[in-house]
């Protein structure tokens, strides 16, 4: 292995199978610490997979994931205690459903971290604020927009104080005109020097935000690079008909 | 004898006997409620034998009829040396039987809840055991609780078969035995337990609407 390695998650020649669909083909991949890395492709092409197997959603077959030069814990407290380092940010949102807002967000904190409900609720309330759905606090889920749902996912996940984040096509399920309100936060989160690992359509917020872009298909990374480099000279086939096909005509 | 007559004459021991009925339905629905809570946890545990031991109990205790259970209760166990007193077979039959229809219940509205919800609790870190306790529970009771209203209802009517055995006092169905061994009320006694058995099955669906209406989950 290469001498000592800066990056806080490492995964080497990792491989998946879905029966007999091989997902995941020999990925290898660093993400440095502060760094943003989006994973864009059609679908299908394991992004998702490949983003859930860094919090263990997803196990793998072989190879190895490293996070801070450890390996991922396998199951259990180590497992349940490593995935309260990494905030998740879902597709479909997934707020506790029986929840407030604001109890949505002091959960982990409280039952995981023991922050005592005063302080966790302080916090959180901090938290909804800088997303900006304060005012929704004492709210259930179902009663906020798309948009508003998935602000409150991200503080859910800020709350735990997080070494990393993931996202997992964060914006997809979002109607047109909530898309941005969703990527400013990312975008501020980025500022300040979150790791972030981004499974998104957005092209705009890769080019933007992104330090290095990670295209895939078919299981594998097929090319990696900056993100002007990459959407200005792509250097595969697969990437070029990718970004002519969302490019549109 | 009219049902105006029966009511004179024995209107106190149908009281105690409504009493009985309803405490017997109490007891049997809470001890069924937290049987069903354990199975179900069996059933959605990680752990395979647990799993395979909580769906091998629903399929054994939703399929017999309780009143055989109770025949086995009274007249097999004392042969293994395990002599309960009537009342005692009685609820524990109940509720070995409520048991498995709560579980079935608590499972539908533990597949209601949807995968993604269990993911965003694990990546928050919370353990099996508070996900289980903190969000898996919670939700289940709260969607389910017209079909555990159903159960209760039918919870109040099967105590009906401590009919078939020596009660003091006897529960409503057992009342009319105790009746017409006195007088010769007969379709009269039956009357005035069936009047119990309705108010109260009417009375529990009302609540059970009104409890559902607060506490529902908006998804």
């Amino acid at each position: 292995m290469a001498a000592k390695s800066t990056a806080i998650i490492q995964m080497h020649h990792v491989d998946k199978h879905y029966g007999e669909l091989h997902v995941l083909q020999d990925i290898n991949l660093d993400v440095q610490k502060g760094e943003v890395v989006v994973l864009i492709g059609p679908s299908g092409s394991g992004k998702s997979t490949l983003c859930r197997t860094i919090n263990r959603l997803e196990t793998i077959d072989s190879g190895e994931i490293l996070f801070e030069g450890k390996p991922l814990p396998q199951e259990g407290k180590e497992l349940a205690a490593y995935r309260a380092e990494i905030g998740m940010v879902f597709q479909s949102f997934n707020l506790f459903a029986h929840k407030t807002i604001l109890d949505n967000v002091t959960l982990g904190p409280r039952e995981v971290l023991g922050t005592p409900k005063e302080e966790a609720e302080k916090e959180a309330m901090d938290l909804l604020a800088r997303v900006g759905v304060a005012e929704q606090a004492h709210k259930v889920p179902a009663q906020l927009s798309g948009g508003q749902q998935q602000r409150v996912a991200i503080a859910r996940s800020l709350a735990m104080h997080p070494k990393a984040m993931l996202f997992d096509e964060p914006t997809s399920a979002l109607d047109p005109e909530m898309i941005n309100e969703v990527l400013e936060v990312m975008v501020g989160l980025a500022k300040e020097g979150m790791t972030m690992v981004v499974v998104t359509h957005e092209m705009n917020f890769a080019r933007r935000v992104s330090n290095r872009v990670v295209f895939m298909a078919d299981g594998q990374i097929m090319e990696e690079g900056a993100p002007d480099e990459f959407f200005d000279h792509p250097k595969t086939e697969r990437a070029k008909d990718f970004l002519d096909s969302i490019r549109g005509h | 004898m009219g049902v105006g007559e029966v009511v004179a004459e024995f209107g106190g021991v149908y009281v105690s006997s409504l009493l009985s009925t309803w405490l017997m339905t109490i007891v049997c629905f809470a001890g069924g409620l937290a049987l069903g809570v354990l199975v179900t946890i069996m059933r959605v545990s990680p752990i395979k034998p647990l799993r395979v031991v909580g769906d091998f109990y629903v399929q054994v205790f939703r399929n017999i009829p309780t009143i055989s259970l109770l025949v086995i209760f009274v007249y097999a166990l004392p042969y293994l040396g395990l002599l309960l007193d009537y009342r005692t077979c009685l609820i524990v039959c109940i509720i070995l039987v409520v048991a498995s229809f709560a579980s079935e219940n608590f499972m539908s509205g533990i597949n209601a809840i949807g995968v993604g919800q269990i993911e965003a609790a694990r990546s928050v870190g919370l353990s099996f055991s508070q996900i289980v306790r903190l969000i898996v529970i919670p939700q289940a009771l709260r969607t389910t609780v017209l079909p555990m209203t159903n159960l209760l209802i039918a919870t109040l009517l099967t105590t009906a078969i401590g009919s078939q055995v020596p009660l003091t006092p006897p529960e409503l169905t057992g009342m009319v035995n105790y009746v017409n061994a006195r007088s010769v009320a007969g379709i009269s006694a039956f009357v005035v337990s069936a009047i119990c058995y309705a108010g109260t099955a009417l009375l529990l669906g009302f609540l059970g609407n009104k409890l559902d209406k607060k506490v529902r989950i908006v998804r």
